[in-house]
């Protein structure tokens, strides 16, 4: 961890993060997740805080959550791998919002097709997550990128 | 709006589970996990409800609390048992039309739901039963020993508590931000989804720029008082595992011994 200010930005990231999926909870823990607080998956763009803020806001929504341990695990750890894939994209805006549509896709699409069995096939499981991920991350995450580029200055660590 | 939310699952009590060490309970909800997929037939289900039967019991927790979780993930369970019951080729049990249930369709159809009942519950037990902050104590000290290879424990449990520290300040900023939003002719709640996830920007932008505030406050704040993490830290109230952590993890070990038999078909032998 670089510093204290690191350190805490990547905190208020997992705060907001939590907040929004509490705040917007039928939507959030539902069969179709379209969890709002994805799209915060697009701050990896601006800061690298971003990353253990997003693993972090999604283990502390998942412990607030219905689910406890299960998503604790496979939850979380899509968010961490999409928010490193992002931040490693971040010098193309446009691709920014797709890791985590990927990595949710693949990682809970396989976690309801062989933890919970759901009847489907394997990538129709992934396809039915990575919809709900597609909405959040496109419908909602790419225009807020495009609005916090405005706002740049409040994410610089100084 | 926002005063109705219930914050976490936490069940409060004194009871004998809730007193057990965070990381005790991390163990044996991993533990309970992938025994679920040990288990072949119903006789395994036997040993798990008992010992879930057990432990909701000490515990205390309302079955209605526990049964909540399953609420989400209601859907998935009927359309699970529905499609076993009816799609599983075998001998017919019943018709009904062209449909046919076979007596291997219902099995399935039992033994997946179950499962899937079970897996959740068990599950969510754990946070019904610990309280975040303490959870979040047992994932450092479960994480402390991958600090040798770079895994930065301390970080992320301190992390975690400023999350749920702020958790509760957020939640009231986001509230006074949509209610000035909505007083400025803002609309959250009609047009389709992708129309209401981009009403949602007016509200996440003022959000960012209140909450990066509040982060600047307390990172010069905790500078001021030279902050430095890691192991220069002491703890005002410490775990440690006491003997009725080490009775708990006994009894985890037993549970999964019982289950690995029962896996490998020892008990029908015996019987």
């Amino acid at each position: 961890m670089r510093n204290t200010k690191f350190l805490i930005q990547a905190a208020i990231i997992a705060a907001v993060y939590a907040v929004l999926t509490i705040v917007l909870m039928p939507f959030s823990y539902g069969v179709m997740q379209v969890r709002v607080s994805e799209a915060l998956t697009v701050l990896p763009f601006f800061t690298p805080a971003a990353i253990p803020g997003l693993f972090v806001g999604c283990l502390v929504s998942n412990m607030l959550g219905p689910y406890g341990l299960m998503d604790m695990v496979f939850g979380s750890g899509a968010t961490l791998i999409a928010a490193v894939c992002s931040y490693c994209l971040r010098k193309r805006p446009l691709l920014v919002p797709l890791p985590p549509v990927v990595a949710n896709g693949v990682i809970i699409g396989s976690m309801l097709y062989f933890a919970y069995e759901v009847p489907l096939p394997l990538y129709a499981c992934m396809l039915w997550v990575a919809a709900g991920e597609l909405i959040a991350c496109y419908g909602l995450g790419y225009p807020l990128l495009r609005m916090l580029q405005k706002y740049k200055k409040i994410f610089e660590l100084h | 709006m926002i005063r109705d939310i219930t914050l976490g699952q936490y069940y409060p009590g004194n009871s004998w589970i809730h007193q057990l060490d965070a990381r005790v309970k991390i163990i044996w909800t991993f533990v309970y996990i992938i025994s679920l997929f040990l288990i072949q037939d119903f006789w395994g289900y036997l040993i798990i409800l008992a010992t879930l039967g057990l432990i909701v019991g000490v515990s205390k927790v309302p079955p209605s609390f526990m049964l909540r979780g399953l609420k989400p993930i209601f859907l998935i369970i009927v359309f699970t048992f529905t499609i076993n019951m009816f799609m599983t080729k075998g001998t017919p049990l019943i018709e009904i039309g062209f449909l046919t249930i076979t007596r291997e369709g219902f099995r399935n159809a039992l033994f997946m739901g179950t499962r899937l009942v079970l897996l959740i519950i068990g599950s969510s037990l754990l946070t019904l039963v610990t309280k975040p902050i303490n959870l979040t104590d047992g994932i450092e000290k479960l994480l402390s020993p991958g600090q040798k290879i770079g895994i930065p424990a301390h970080e992320l449990a301190m992390m975690m508590t400023i999350a749920l520290r702020f958790i509760p300040t957020l939640l009231e900023e986001t509230d006074k931000i949509m209610k000035a939003q909505m007083a400025r002719g803002a609309d959250f709640e009609s047009g389709n989804i992708m129309k209401r996830a981009k009403s949602l920007i007016p509200l996440l932008v003022p959000l960012f720029i209140s909450a990066f505030r509040i982060a600047q406050d307390l990172a010069m704040a905790m500078e001021a008082r030279c902050y430095r993490g890691g192991s220069h830290r002491t703890r005002m109230n410490g775990i440690k595992l006491k003997k009725k952590d080490a009775v708990a993890l006994a009894f985890t070990a037993i549970y999964l011994f019982a289950v690995i038999l029962q896996g490998q078909g020892i008990y029908k032998m015996l019987l």
